[in-house]
């Protein structure tokens, strides 16, 4: 196991010097130098801006001694501050020059996002592992064919316009759930209880939203996995044993059915917090996607280029958990059989 | 291909995707309005017999703003395939091909790309460029590719094997021979199906993008912005945000049953 962890460890530096590469790369996409480009978006870019972006990022040195700064940057995971008026650090918190501690946007706005994708993983789960069984279960009866319905709408729906309508139905034409924000303006005055169900309230529609397409992905997921493994030797065998179809379809077949969902959640990271971006704008949520948007709009490059570095370590971190996982529950990987 | 037809599914995919590209290919023969003609008297006109799709908050014809943002949205989605096939094709043949360090640095690569979240980067990318259609394209195409290169790459390497290509090899057939001629030709069931499937998510980030405003900027109208200026009016005018999300729910729809059924015909797993 130790050996495997090491193996795995070492393949991630190409992987992270690879993310610092790219994310060099499109800081120098812009035509002449992302100075001008600010200034030709934003007329009110002020001659002071301007040189903090060439200091910032040292843009008057070699493109070399630049990509030296950028990888420091990167390793002390020190982005910087943003360019809002606030000016506030764009990972962790800092004490300014009063003495006063100042939040990072990142720090903040990353435990938002990460309740709703967690809340909407636990959804997915519950929702399409038995969708996902009952359709192998009946291939090609009528529970399967609704299923499959359901999957191919689920995928093929822009989420965002799902959002809109649930927002306007549920929301303004009825009012039964709120739809912006994470809390509604009495929110301090509420017991505690209430407050848990102030958020809760305020969470269900972008955890739906967020958990559609995974939803859909999962359960046709599922629904393959165990038609694979229902046709193993050893569930005939099993079966032959005279084993309950209970026994065999819970125990036997799902369990190992289950194996390969661990390194389908590991790679879905990256589509669940790239997918925040439109769920948190839409709902004003303030999590990584709606920072992530704001900045866009406002050319807030230090807070662009942090939560793409951000996203990208967090997407190796969640696929090497996923591949420990993984050798943890498959003997197999870690004695190095098969990969 | 005869297999894929006989699924009804497929066949369902093939109907949906053939009558959008009609009605977008004949957009100025059967767009009642001109989709740009602005006109204050008929603003915000719910659907009637005159507006099939109403109108919206500049008394602009809806029906005919998606026949035309069908051009857009579509044309979007087909270069930005293709763009991502080519380069997949060629990435993935190389590694394929020559495997070794070319192919170590190439499957790298695509580690790489997959671990940032894509739409982090073209969002990135979008904020230092113009969001302009052409870049859309290139964008979405430069950051879908790695799903294609993985396929030709697992083709190429199988077939690399096979007896077919050694008796080329014997033959004298250089190597751009044997990977155009030979390897090129026998993985194309794989391409076309992810091609087919790659059409319905880059429509579906396209219009994602045009949503958030990003994407393809007004007036040129694209089903993504028509929702975009439904959300304004949602209280008052829903089949402005309606129909859009409509067309973009059937066009992937569409790809995807077409690409499923291809794939499922074509799998030689399932039909031994």
């Amino acid at each position: 196991m130790t050996r495997y962890l090491l193996k795995r460890l070492f393949w991630m530096v190409p992987l992270l010097i690879g993310i610092s590469l790219i994310s060099f790369f499109i800081m120098h996409l812009a035509p002449g130098d992302i100075t001008t480009t600010e200034a030709g978006f934003n007329p009110k870019a002020s001659e002071e801006s301007r040189q903090k972006l060439r200091k910032l990022y040292h843009l008057d040195e070699p493109i070399l001694v630049q990509y030296g700064y950028w990888l420091k940057r990167m390793a002390t995971l020190d982005f910087g501050t943003s360019f809002a008026s606030h000016q506030r650090p764009v990972f962790w918190e800092r004490r300014d020059a009063q003495g006063n501690v100042q939040k990072g946007l990142i720090q903040e706005a990353l435990p938002v996002t990460l309740l709703i994708n967690v809340l909407s993983l636990v959804l997915i789960f519950v929702v399409a592992l038995p969708l996902g069984v009952i359709a192998a279960l009946h291939q090609n009866g009528p529970p399967d064919r609704i299923i499959t319905l359901f999957v191919f709408v689920g995928f093929a729906i822009p989420g965002f316009w799902l959002a809109l309508m649930l927002m306007y139905w549920l929301g303004v034409v009825h009012g039964w759930l709120p739809i912006s924000g994470l809390h509604s303006l009495d929110h301090d005055k509420l017991g505690g209880l209430a407050q848990l169900v102030d958020t809760a309230r305020h969470l269900v529609l972008p955890v739906f939203i967020s958990a559609l397409g995974g939803l859909a992905g999962i359960s046709l997921f599922v629904k393959n996995g165990m038609l694979d493994v229902l046709r193993q030797d050893y569930i005939t065998t099993a079966r032959a044993k005279g084993l309950p179809e209970k026994t065999v379809v819970y125990r036997h077949a799902l369990r190992n059915a289950l194996l390969p969902l661990i390194t389908l959640l590991g790679l879905s990271i990256p589509g669940l917090i790239g997918g925040s971006v439109i769920a948190e704008s839409l709902f004003a949520i303030p999590g990584m996607g709606k920072l992530f948007y704001d900045a866009v709009l406002m050319r807030d490059f230090p807070v662009i280029m942090g939560i793409l570095t951000i996203g990208a370590v967090l997407t190796l971190i969640g696929n090497l958990l996923a591949d420990i996982a993984y050798a943890w529950a498959d003997p197999r990987v870690r004695r190095g059989v098969v990969h | 291909m005869k297999r894929a037809f006989a699924n009804p599914l497929a066949r369902l995919g093939l109907a949906l995707i053939a009558s959008i590209l009609l009605l977008a290919l004949l957009a100025p023969v059967i767009a009642p309005y001109d989709p740009d003609a602005i006109n204050v008297k008929s603003i915000l006109l719910p659907p009637s017999a005159e507006h099939w799709m109403g109108t919206d908050g500049l008394g602009r014809d809806v029906f005919s703003r998606m026949l035309f943002g069908a051009r857009i949205s579509l044309l979007v989605g087909f270069v930005a395939v293709g763009i991502a096939t080519v380069i997949g094709v060629v990435l993935g043949a190389f590694a394929g091909f020559y495997r070794g360090w070319v192919d170590i640095i190439i499957m790298r690569l695509v580690d790489v790309m997959l671990s940032i979240p894509t739409f982090f980067l073209i969002l990135a990318v979008i904020a230092f460029l113009d969001p302009s259609i052409w870049n859309i394209m290139v964008v979405i195409g430069l950051t879908s590719w790695m799903g294609v290169a993985r396929l030709v790459r697992a083709e190429f390497l199988s077939l690399r094997e096979r007896e077919f290509v050694l008796s080329a090899q014997t033959l004298g057939a250089s190597e751009v021979r044997l990977i155009f001629r030979h390897l090129l030709p026998n993985s194309l069931t794989p391409i076309i199906v992810s091609f087919v499937l790659g059409v319905a998510s880059a429509v579906l980030l396209e219009s994602g993008l045009s949503f958030l405003g990003l994407g393809v900027q007004p007036p040129q109208a694209s089903w993504g912005n028509i929702l975009t200026d439904g959300k304004e009016y949602i209280q008052f005018a829903w089949w402005l945000s309606f129909f859009p999300g409509l067309a973009i729910l059937l066009t992937v729809l569409g790809y995807n049953l077409l690409g499923e059924g291809l794939r499922d015909a074509l799998d030689p797993r399932k039909h031994p």
